[in-house]
Formats: C-alpha cells, sequence, structure tokens
C-alpha cells in the first residue's frame, strides 16, 4: 500500500534540544510565564519558512500513483445530451474517465442545501460545473483525454446578471424559478417613522463580485485501500466534507477518513466542497492507488464559489437631532447558479442591515437571486461586510443632510451595553463608541495636513466606519466544538482539534490556552488538527468562531485535567489540591515550593494511581433562531464583536488614482490570546479590504469570467499597503475563553467603508459602486464637474 | 535529493538538464516544455518553492540563479542548465535557520506561509545585492511577490530586522 502521509505533530523550534530528564531537586522552578496574552513564536513556523511544509500541491508529486483532471463545462447554461468518452479513452496512459453514471452516492454536494452536483447530469448551470473525471498514468495524458471528451450540448439563454434573472420572461434556472430564498426583518412601523422624519436620505449600493485569491490553490491526494478512504486534501471544515463526501459518493462515514495538509490560506474559499469528491471517486475506481489532483489558478477561480455581489437600496431617516429613526433596506444577492452558503449569507445581511446603531424602526427584505454567475457562498465577514459598506455610506450621507458631523451623529446613535442591534437582541458588549473613540484619537495623535500644499491634481481626505459582527454561525444552527487534551509522559501535553489551521494561527491559539490552564511552558505543547481519524469535530474555520468556540472547548477541557493533575499532586505532595500551584512543568505546594513533583512525574504516579491523564469537553452554546418573517431572536448570535477604522486617503483627481495613506483599525477582540496573530488578522484584514475597496472584482461576461488569473484579477501588493495601525482593545467576553472571543472577519468589514469614506471626503463624490479603480473614480469626477466623458466599457450605475 | 518523482510520458521530447541547486550537482531529465518550477517541484522534488499563479505575478516560485531571483514559473528548466539554483530549502544550515527565516518567524510574517518561500529568497537576494537599503527600495525589491494574509507589515518588519543583523 502506498503509504500515506502521517498526521504530523508540528515540530517545535529546530534548535530546541531534547528535553532532558526531569531533575526535581537542585533547579529552581522557572518563574510563571504566561502564555495567554503573549505572542508565542507560530508552532507552525519552521516548516513554513523552510520550505518544509507540505501543502495540499506538495503532497501531489511525492505521493501519487495516479492523475486525475475534471472537465468543466463550456457554457454557463445548457442541457447535456451526450458525454462521447471513445476518442479521450485512446490516448496512451489514460486509465478512466468517470461521469455522473458512475457515482454510487447522491452526486450532490451543498453546506445548506444538496443541490451541487458533483458531476452534472442532464444540466449545467455555470462554467464551472463538472462533467467527467479523468485519471491516468500522468497528468499529460490526463489532460490530453480531458480536451478529446466531448460533450454535446444544447445551449440555454444565459441568465447573466440579477436584473435579466428576475425579468418576468427570464428563463429558469430551476422550475420554481430565479428567487432562491428571501429573509425578512420588521421591527417597529417604518412608513410613518419615515414619514414623520426630519431628514431622510436614499441611495443605491452596488457591491462585487470578489474572489478569495488564497494562494494555495486546491490540490491534495486520495486513496482508497478497500476499507478506507483516506484524503489529504485542504478544507475549513473536515468532519463536515467527510459527511458530504459520503452521501455524495455513497460511502459510510466512517470509512472516510480527511487529514489537512498545510493549507495556504481559505478565507471562505475552502468552505464549499472542491477536489474532495473527485479525488475519492477517483480513488475508490482505482483501489490501492494513490490519486492526485491539482487545479491551476484559471480552474480555481472558474469553479469554486464566489463573495456575493449585492445591490443594497437604502433609505434611513433621522430626527432634527440626528437620532435615527428608521430604515428601510432591500437587498437583492447575486446567489449564483447554487445555494452554496446563501441562504446564511442573506440571513447574516438581513440581521446586520443597520450595523452597530440603533434604530427604532427597521424593514429589510434581502432576496437571493439565481443567475448563471459562479455560486456565491462564504467568504471572510460574508453578508455583513456588504451591509457595512451600506449602512457607514448611508451615516455619511446623512451627516450631510443633516449637516451635521460625522463622528458625532456615529456617537450619538452607536448602541451603548443593554441596547439592541436590528434582531432585537440586546448586546452587553457593546464597545463600538469605544473602539471608534480610540480609532479617532490615534487618528488626531498625527497633524492631518489636508489638501494643505498639495499640487492641485491631489486631494486628501479622510472617514471612518464602525461596524459589529455576530460570531458563530447564529440563528439557531448548531454550532459546537470539542477538544481533547492529554498529559505526556514528558509532562508536556497535546491539543487534539478537529479545527483546520488555514494560516490564521488556531494551532498556536489553542496550545496557549491549553498551556495556560496547565502552568506549562509553550514548548512543553503539542497539538493534533483536523484529522477525522485523531481528532473530534470542532465546527468550521469560519464565522470568527475558533478561538471562541474551540477555545472554549479546549479551555474546558485542560482545565478538567487540570483538576486531575491537582488531584494527583495533592496526593503525592500531601496537601489539599486548593493549595497546589502549577508552574512551568512543576506542581507544587503554593506554601513551600520544595514540596513539588514534575509533571513528568507527575504522569507516572498519576498512571499508577488509575487516573486517565486526559479530559475531552464540547462546548455547544445555545442560539434562538431567528422568528421568521420578523428576523427578530433574543439570541441569534452568541456574542457581538465591535471595530472602528479611520482610513486617509490621497486622490489623483486627473488620473483617478487612489493611495491609502494611513488607515487605523480598532477592534474589540475580548482578549488576545496570542497578540501577534490578532494584529496579523487586523492587518490582513484591512489589506484586503483596501482590495474589495479600490481594485478586486470578478468580471463576467454572459457567465464566462474574463479575468481567472491574477494578470488580471488584481489584488493589493506590497506598494498599495501604508502602514496600518492596529488597535487592540480587550473588554472581557465572559463566555470567550479568557475573555477573548475572536478578530478573522471584523477587520475586513471596517475597512471598506472607512476608505471609502475617506475618498468621498477628498472629492466629494458619493460611492455608489465598487471596487473604485481609477477609471471609475475619474468617471465620477467627470460627472461631478458636469461635464462627463463616456468611457470604453460601460459603468453600471 | 530525492529521486525524480512525478511519471512522463513516453512520447515527450526530452532535454537533460545539468545544474546546482543549493550547492549539489544533478542531472535530470524534464521535458522541453518543463518550465524551471516545475521541474524543481515534480521531477527533482523539492516542494518549498510554490506555483500560485503560474504567470510571473505572485512570486510565489521565486529562487535564486547564480543569485538574481526569478519567478521560476516562467522560465525554462532547460534554461538553468549549467547554473547554480538556491531554493528556500537551500537556507537553513542543518537545523539552524537563516537570518530571514527567523526573523519571519519572529515577526508573524507567515501566516498561511505558500508566499513565504518566495518572499524569502527574494528578500534574500535584495540583502545580497543591496546592502544598505532604503525603505522605498526594500518595498520595490518585494513588489512583486504577493502576500494574500498578513497586509505586508509583518514582512517588511522581518526584512528590516534581518538587515540590522547585517550591519550592527
Amino acid at each position: 500500500m502506498t503509504p500515506q502521509v502521517t498526521p504530523k505533530v508540528p515540530t517545535q523550534e529546530p534548535a530546541a534540544p531534547a528535553p532532558a530528564a526531569p531533575v526535581e531537586k537542585p533547579t529552581e522552578i522557572p518563574a510563571a510565564e504566561p502564555l495567554v496574552g503573549t505572542s508565542c513564536r507560530r508552532v507552525d513556523g519552521p516548516e513554513k519558512v523552510t520550505g518544509l511544509a507540505m501543502y495540499g500541491a506538495d503532497l501531489f508529486p511525492h505521493a501519487a500513483d495516479l492523475f486525475a483532471k475534471v472537465l468543466r463545462s463550456e457554457h454557463a447554461h445548457a442541457d447535456i445530451l451526450a458525454i462521447d468518452k471513445t476518442e479521450a479513452l485512446k490516448v496512451p496512459g489514460v486509465l478512466g474517465i468517470y461521469t455522473h453514471a458512475d457515482v454510487a452516492g447522491t452526486n450532490l454536494h451543498g453546506l445548506i442545501r444538496r443541490d451541487h452536483p458533483a458531476l452534472a447530469h442532464q444540466r449545467v448551470r455555470y462554467r464551472g460545473d463538472a462533467l467527467a473525471v479523468v485519471v491516468a498514468e500522468n497528468e499529460r495524458a490526463a489532460v490530453a483525454a480531458r480536451d478529446r471528451i466531448e460533450v454535446e450540448y444544447k445551449v440555454r439563454p444565459v441568465v447573466a446578471t440579477m436584473e435579466q434573472a428576475l425579468a418576468p420572461d427570464a428563463p429558469r434556472l430551476y422550475p420554481e424559478g430565479n428567487v432562491m430564498g428571501d429573509k425578512r426583518i420588521r421591527r417597529g412601523d417604518v412608513d410613518k417613522a419615515i414619514a414623520d422624519a426630519h431628514a431622510v436620505v436614499t441611495d443605491i449600493f452596488n457591491t462585487q463580485t470578489v474572489d478569495h485569491a488564497f494562494l494555495d490553490v486546491e490540490a491534495g491526494t486520495g486513496i482508497w485501500d478497500g476499507q478506507m478512504l483516506t484524503l489529504n486534501a485542504p478544507g475549513q471544515w473536515v468532519h463536515e466534507e467527510r459527511r458530504l463526501i459520503a452521501l455524495a459518493l455513497g460511502v459510510e462515514v466512517e470509512q472516510i477518513r480527511i487529514i489537512q495538509p498545510a493549507t495556504g490560506g481559505a478565507f471562505g474559499g475552502r468552505e464549499d466542497i472542491s477536489i474532495q469528491i473527485y479525488l475519492g471517486l477517483a480513488a475508490l475506481k482505482h483501489p490501492g492507488k494513490t490519486i492526485g489532483l491539482r487545479y491551476d489558478r484559471a480552474e480555481s477561480m472558474r469553479c469554486r464559489h464566489k463573495r456575493h455581489a449585492l445591490k443594497i437600496e437604502y433609505t434611513l431617516a433621522a430626527d432634527a437631532a440626528g437620532t435615527l429613526t428608521a430604515a428601510r433596506i432591500v437587498v437583492h444577492s447575486d446567489e449564483g447558479a447554487y445555494a452554496s452558503t446563501g441562504i446564511a449569507v442573506m440571513r447574516k445581511a438581513a440581521s446586520h442591515a443597520t450595523g452597530p446603531y440603533r434604530v427604532p424602526n427597521v424593514a429589510v427584505d434581502v432576496y437571493g437571486v439565481h443567475t448563471n454567475n459562479n455560486p456565491t457562498g462564504a467568504m471572510r465577514g460574508f453578508g455583513a461586510c456588504q451591509m457595512a459598506i451600506a449602512y457607514e455610506g448611508m451615516m455619511d450621507r446623512l451627516a450631510k443632510a443633516l449637516d451635521m458631523d460625522r463622528l458625532l451623529l456615529r456617537q450619538r446613535n452607536l448602541i451603548v451595553p443593554g441596547d439592541a442591534v436590528t434582531t432585537g437582541q440586546r448586546i452587553e458588549n457593546a464597545t463600538a463608541r469605544e473602539c471608534l473613540q480610540q480609532a479617532i484619537a490615534k487618528f488626531n495623535a498625527q497633524p492631518y495636513a489636508g489638501n494643505e500644499g498639495l499640487p492641485p491634481h491631489l486631494r486628501r481626505g479622510w472617514g471612518m466606519s464602525a461596524i459589529c459582527f455576530g460570531l458563530g454561525y447564529g440563528d439557531g444552527f448548531p454550532d459546537c466544538s470539542r477538544a481533547r487534551v492529554e498529559l505526556n509522559a514528558d509532562g508536556g501535553a497535546t491539543v487534539y482539534t478537529g479545527g483546520v489551521e488555514v494560516g490564521q494561527g488556531l494551532l498556536n491559539t489553542v496550545m496557549q490556552i491549553a498551556g495556560e490552564e496547565l502552568g506549562l511552558p509553550f514548548e512543553k505543547m503539542h497539538v493534533v488538527a483536523a484529522d477525522t481519524e485523531l481528532t473530534d469535530e470542532s465546527g468550521s474555520s469560519s464565522a470568527t468562531r475558533q478561538t471562541y468556540f474551540t477555545g472554549n472547548a479546549v479551555r474546558i477541557a485542560a482545565s478538567e485535567l487540570r483538576e486531575q493533575i491537582l488531584d494527583i499532586a495533592g496526593k503525592r505532595l500531601r496537601v489539599h489540591p486548593h493549595e497546589v500551584t502549577l508552574q512551568q512543568g512543576w506542581a507544587f505546594e503554593t506554601a513551600d515550593a520544595s514540596n513539588r513533583i514534575s509533571l513528568a512525574r507527575l504522569h507516572d504516579e498519576g498512571l499508577a494511581r488509575g487516573y486517565s491523564l486526559k479530559a475531552s469537553a464540547l462546548f455547544k452554546p445555545r442560539t434562538i433562531g431567528e422568528v421568521r418573517g420578523t428576523g427578530q431572536s433574543p439570541r441569534a448570535f452568541i456574542t457581538y464583536l465591535f471595530g472602528a477604522h479611520v482610513s486617509q486617503v490621497l486622490v489623483d483627481i486627473e488620473t483617478g488614482e487612489i493611495r491609502v495613506e494611513r488607515h487605523i483599525a480598532a477592534h474589540d477582540v475580548g482578549k488576545a490570546i496570542n497578540p501577534q496573530s490578532v494584529e496579523g488578522q487586523i492587518v490582513g484584514g484591512v489589506a484586503q479590504g483596501l482590495g474589495m475597496a479600490l481594485m478586486e472584482e470578478v468580471v463576467y461576461r454572459d457567465g464566462r469570467i474574463l479575468n481567472a488569473g491574477f494578470t488580471d484579477y488584481i489584488v493589493p501588493t506590497i506598494k498599495d499597503l501604508p502602514p496600518v495601525e492596529a488597535i487592540i482593545v480587550e473588554h472581557d467576553d465572559a463566555g470567550g475563553p479568557f475573555g477573548a472571543h475572536g478578530v478573522g472577519e471584523p477587520p475586513l468589514i471596517g475597512a471598506v467603508p472607512a476608505i471609502l469614506a475617506a475618498i468621498q471626503d477628498a472629492t466629494g463624490c458619493a460611492v455608489h459602486t465598487l471596487p473604485v479603480t481609477p477609471e471609475r473614480m475619474w468617471q465620477l469626477l467627470q460627472v461631478k464637474s458636469g461635464k462627463p466623458m463616456p468611457l470604453p466599457m460601460p459603468m453600471p450605475t | 535529493m530525492p529521486p525524480a518523482l512525478a511519471p512522463l510520458p513516453d512520447n515527450v521530447p526530452r532535454v537533460r538538464i545539468a545544474c546546482t541547486i543549493n550547492g549539489e550537482s544533478i542531472v535530470r531529465e524534464a521535458p522541453v516544455d518543463c518550465t524551471l518550477l516545475t521541474f524543481l517541484r515534480d521531477i527533482v522534488g523539492l516542494t518549498g518553492s510554490k506555483g500560485a499563479c503560474l504567470e510571473g505575478e505572485c512570486g510565489s516560485c521565486t529562487v535564486l540563479i547564480d543569485g538574481t531571483p526569478v519567478t521560476s514559473c516562467l522560465m525554462l528548466a532547460a534554461q538553468a542548465d549549467g547554473r547554480a539554483l538556491t531554493t528556500i530549502e537551500g537556507l537553513a544550515d542543518g537545523n539552524a535557520l537563516d537570518v530571514l527565516q527567523d526573523k519571519f518567524i519572529e515577526t508573524g510574517a507567515a501566516q498561511c506561509g505558500y508566499c513565504t518561500p518566495g518572499l524569502i529568497m527574494a528578500a534574500r537576494a535584495v540583502m545580497q545585492s543591496n546592502p544598505r537599503i532604503t525603505e522605498a527600495e526594500l518595498i520595490t525589491a518585494l513588489e512583486g511577490n504577493i502576500c494574500r494574509c498578513t497586509g505586508y507589515a509583518s514582512i517588511i518588519e522581518a526584512v528590516r530586522r534581518a538587515y540590522r543583523t547585517l550591519t550592527p
């Protein structure tokens, strides 16, 4: 049997000496060093900086015996009349070509609805739909055969935009029509409040389709040994992927093992199944052979889901004092061809429609609309990020209408502890005001020159944003993490978690939490993550949930193990367990440190006394489903995060180029378990927000992506980023591990509206359509100047 | 050096490539159209150099040829014949990390880590060619490398700190 890649316990620093045999007497117990709040060096750092970390694509040449390729649809919308493999099978080295007819299970996947065929049958609905999997002795033969498969299509009209999809005579993607679903919020009496308002502003925002653009393109290996289907493939939720693969391929869940290789970013882009089902199918057809499958960038972008493009129609009303009275919001969301996580995104958009503001009367209607574009699903900040662009844009428009200071308007309306967000949930940890205050204070700490001294073609401006974010799946959806912590023979401990490390720093987070609980130094901690055979389910690495959920499970498990250790130590040291201190790998009598035992010896003592020296925990807090029709719930989300940004930009009004000069991001993270990781998430989130604000857009023409590569899909480089000033605000979250809650998504959410506000401040041009590329900025300036010149390409208004 | 890995079909014209990689002489056959990146990863078996865009935009595949950084996804393997290559695998001395590798960990510059080998090689090249660098020159030296996770601040800081060890 081909050797599998063994799940690895990430190694310590290469230079670290082997642990010495415990010496009980002469050494001093080192001083306590807290792990929570310390920027311990990343445990996966050494393998990543030396090139030794094994990502999916790195397993491929090392381990694969056979090579797979996937045939994609040539059309965005068509019936499949026939698939002819005859010529393709003649290619030397080809061993098999498989279509939907070869799939034993449901052949369907999808995180919320199982509606996405793994291999299309009868119909294709976007150009990423897969039709066949080729297996060959080498990759060249697989490619050659894939390109010789003859598919007979009957082309249907393409539904390219939401407008086309909603037209009365629109071609239907599904018999029930093109509207996938809806989501509503109803609070108070919006009509009356708007009629009575002193100021009412209305505007429309068009957010764009965004690609995750993680660097590590989908790749991995799979093998079926007759009993177990083992997949080394990067995802975001190994246990759920196992369930979905089992259903799609008709294999028992217990017969599937998923091992997460090193993973080069995700940002939501690995939440939907990608290569896993094709690897599994190919492996099942070729027992005993390790199958390798890798996409290239173009295929990755062509088939992967995207961030939802939203059209947001927003009306905001206030009284004469600037107190918000009502919001009416209608959202249309381009769901693409399949459901993906779209329903959750619609819900998130609705529940975050008014952000961190107190608005007594709210009506939100969100509609998901199917088109023949890529399915849209999870991406960092989904739903919440698009709505922040709208509600913060509206706050600036309202400030202008009221002739009121932007900051004052926000301060007047930001929720305070005990106030409710739009779902009716009352928030005790409402810290948006403080975040905004800190961000503004930092901004004001440096002189702001404005346009003074600038040449006439340059304009400077600044803007701010305040945002909130409901953490976890919420809405009553089952959301839980499990963890196991074991004391090792050398006195160290190992954390087992099903959570997936995709670059965010989860491994350090769980090691530091468990080490803190057990009084162990970081170098004594180990972790085993994301292997369905070795670890228990910890939910997905998404929704900013791992620190809170898995962190809590790890803390509870470690706490249980701590109780065992204290118990053993008390017996051995002949004191009460409450009189024992755990510190730096020692247990000692608090009043007399010379009465002590190392955890290595305590391990043996514990085993002799019949202790298990391991503990498991489940963390499963309850959220409450929103009432259908009104969207109200006392606890739609388990907790809320707050943040505020200030951005300063320089706009070249002759060329439309925009440079972000300064960016300040303040986020309440509860407690920063690893401040360096938190800062990395904040600065990295701002970078992705900058990309979304200024440059990133997946451009479709009739369902075909025109820029499926990094030459044309532009992401920020080192030259685009200003120095980002991150402010970590820490307000203990009573429900989080050591007070922590999380940070992953909010930095992106806050960055985009602050940059757009700065552009408006600099130019006087309100932004409706993203991204604000130089062309779009230039056109906005032309329109403002009253002498618009036509552009070579049409612009959405 | 690992053995040749990915199987090659019989009908592809091949070329013999003799070069030095990380100080070790190697001779391998490769398809004539094989890029240097594919040669390193699939034929030589050194997977530290990454391929992310495969069109010269992201810099993940950066290696040094006679000290000069190149995007190995845009270069044919045959062009490396007779040349001396340095890849990310060639920097650490046994368990002792190179100073850039150490500083990348120290500042948190490696999150997902996929851009890291290319960035370290780009930084290694500029440290060798420009020992007294300005901030602007440093940023220009790294502008061909895309990182999707960090926002670059920790990367700049890592290279700054590595520079400080050069000129005490």
